[in-house]
């Protein structure tokens, strides 16, 4: 597994609000299947001395720092306050932040993302669903009862295909080490690149699934930089240019970023890359 | 957004980049008593917001003898489909020399990417490609607050040291007004100095509120409709309607009725967390477009709860067939309110997608 482990404990940012309520309680439940830590407190300014499914509510990062150990922030706090945020988790001292909400401006992700460096604290996402090592740590959204314990790593630009093909996986019988969906934004902190070499260093993974999808080429780089051995499924073949296909970040433009340029480069490089979802499995078993 | 050409030289104006005396029509009559702001020659220019203007007949050259007819002709016009409602008449500039200069917003490094090239008024991208040399670039942390000089330096090299100011004014332009891209192409020097000659500036989507825009002129009626609930919609030109949750789910979804030969109607991200209010509307909207002959509904629950979604198709009781997979948070609930409705439901999204073209064709 990578970043974190069941003894990292969690701090939950936005712990009161309509988001932080529903997950707190699901990242613990799997936090006690698996032994771990899960939420050791929430964040919520002007909320200290509430309770969200047991866990301890703090005004600040910092206070919450106080009080307990932990290691890293999942982030469900508002686009308008997010990336304040991760630049409070990463000032606290925390060595990842992993920021779920969706539609953070692109200059406030490029400000707090730069801010973060500075502290040497990472960020996954944001727009993302988060990190899930199956009989680890879940951090964020992910569903768990798709997944189980393997060697695959898993890097997604989306959120519920990334689900489709760790089911996919699972059902072939091929577990994963680490889910990471590093979110579907132009400007996002982890790139497949920075979890790929997290992979490098991971005994437990032998081979790495990459979903990508139209617009930027990180794919791309990530594969020109890596020598663990990668599968890939590129979504938006049928995506017409200049048109956003939901992501922000899911957009071609100036002629770059198309999936079908996209899969040949990464072919040439020798990445296989899947036609479809389904395919995904057989490809990872070739490389094994 | 984009924001049209005199709504970005008005901007870069507020932030000390020279642009040319101009006037914006409303119609051609406003013209008349005007024509003395901008000399004896001028430039009309359709302000509608298409690539390849000048080539589609939407900039044209006039003088104080044939202004008023001119711009009475360019009034009449649609350029590439879209009619002229403003026009902008500018004084005709003598240049001397042009340049390109942009400020993107750069993937790979998370900073501001700055372009600068002593070769103006051409497609920086081929340019980039077939002579890497030509194009100057720097990235710049949009911590910073102003350019450094060095940067400055580097980046103008030969051409007249203003360019620097400029640069630097564009940077502060590109930072406070949340832009995904501010260019100047041509930027060219004059005897009276330089001149943003032409100006484009995209202003991020996420952002449009606090920069105090209230509608997105970018997407049809139909697609901002679908912004008021919360989900994405981009049309498409097939017969089978689209409903997914998460965007790469439903580009996926998409690209598989392409892989089966089918054409697909519509791209519908319902977005995360859906309600069932949210998920009928979805249906609802996707079901009135007349040329949808079938529905596919593929939803996997994460952040989405799958008995509200199964609640909300219901509620939406449209006319066509709806095809569903359902999987993921509170799924055996949403399976159960389906099937006590008589939907079809399917295990895989490839099931889904195959009984959805089967069903057209």
């Amino acid at each position: 597994m990578i970043y974190a482990d069941r003894h990292t404990g969690i701090i939950v940012t936005g712990a009161t609000g309509k988001q932080g309520v529903f997950h707190i309680p699901l990242m613990n439940e799997y936090a006690r299947q698996c032994g771990g830590r899960g939420v050791v407190a929430g964040v919520t300014p002007g909320k200290a001395g509430q309770e969200v499914d047991g866990v301890p509510v703090y005004s600040s990062v910092r206070d919450a720092l106080r009080e307990h150990d932990a290691g890293v922030s999942v982030i469900f706090v508002p686009s308008s306050a997010a990336a304040d945020s991760i630049m409070e988790s990463a000032s606290a001292g925390l060595s990842l932040a992993v920021a779920i909400t969706e539609h953070i401006p692109v200059h406030d992700s490029m400000k707090a993302i730069a801010f973060a460096r500075l502290h040497d604290c990472a960020v996954i996402g944001p727009n993302c669903p988060g990190l899930l090592s199956p009989g680890e740590i879940k951090l964020g959204i992910m569903p768990v009862h798709l997944s189980c314990r393997g060697n695959i790593g898993v890097i997604s630009r989306s959120g519920t295909l990334t689900y489709e093909i760790v089911d996919q996986l699972t059902r072939a019988g091929l577990g994963q080490s680490t889910v990471v969906g590093i979110g579907g934004d132009p400007v996002i902190g982890q790139t497949f690149t920075d979890v790929l070499s997290r992979f490098e260093d991971d005994p437990q993974t032998r081979a790495v699934v990459i979903i990508g999808e139209v617009g930027g080429a990180l794919e791309e780089e990530a594969a020109k930089a890596t020598d663990l051995p990668i599968a890939a499924y590129i979504a938006g073949v049928s995506a017409p240019p200049e048109k956003r296909m939901g992501h922000a970040g899911a957009i071609v433009e100036g002629g770059e970023g198309d999936a079908r340029s996209k899969i040949a480069r990464l072919k040439n490089m020798g990445v296989p890359v899947a036609s479809r979802p389904s395919e995904v499995p057989r490809l990872i078993r070739e490389l094994l | 957004m984009k924001i049209l050409e005199h709504e970005a030289k008005a901007v870069f104006f507020t932030y000390g980049i020279p642009v040319p005396k101009r006037v914006l029509l409303r119609n051609p009559g406003e013209l008349s008593g005007r024509m003395g702001e901008l000399g004896d020659e001028f430039v009309l220019k359709a302000q509608v917001d298409v690539g390849g203007r000048g080539k589609a007949g939407g900039i044209l050259m006039a003088d104080r003898a044939t202004g008023l007819q001119l711009a009475g002709e360019l009034f009449t016009k649609t350029i590439k489909g879209v009619p002229v409602r403003e026009v902008l008449a500018e004084e005709r500039l003598e240049i001397m020399k042009e340049y390109y200069l942009s400020i993107s917003v750069d993937r790979s490094t998370r900073h501001a990417l700055i372009l600068f090239s002593e070769a103006g008024g051409i497609d920086i991208e081929a340019l980039a490609r077939d002579q890497p040399g030509a194009v100057r670039r720097a990235s710049i942390p949009v911590l910073m607050h102003d350019v450094p000089p060095f940067m400055l330096r580097d980046l103008v090299g030969a051409a007249p040291k203003e360019v620097g100011g400029i640069i630097n004014g564009l940077f502060h332009a590109f930072c406070e007004k949340d832009a995904l891209l501010a260019e100047i192409n041509p930027l060219v020097n004059t005897p009276s100095g330089l001149y943003a000659a032409d100006a484009k500036l995209i202003i991020d989507d996420n952002a449009l509120a606090r920069q105090g825009i209230t509608q997105n002129r970018d997407l049809t009626d139909r697609e901002r409709e679908a912004g008021r609930h919360g989900f994405s919609y981009v049309e498409l030109s097939g017969d089978i309607g689209v409903i997914g949750n998460g965007a790469g789910l439903t580009m996926a979804t998409l690209d598989l009725i392409e892989y089966y030969d089918g054409r697909a109607a519509n791209f519908l991200d319902v977005g995360g967390g859906a309600d069932q209010e949210r998920v009928m509307h979805a249906v609802r909207l996707v079901a009135r477009d007349p040329s949808v002959k079938v529905i596919v509904v593929n939803l996997l629950g994460g952040i989405t709860r799958c008995d509200e979604v199964a609640r909300g198709i219901i509620s939406a009781a449209v006319s066509q067939p709806v095809i569903v997979r359902l999987a993921g948070t509170n799924e055996e609930e949403g399976r159960d309110i389906l099937a006590g409705s008589g939907y079809r439901m399917m295990d895989s999204m490839e099931e889904a997608v195959k009984a959805a073209v089967g069903s057209v064709q």
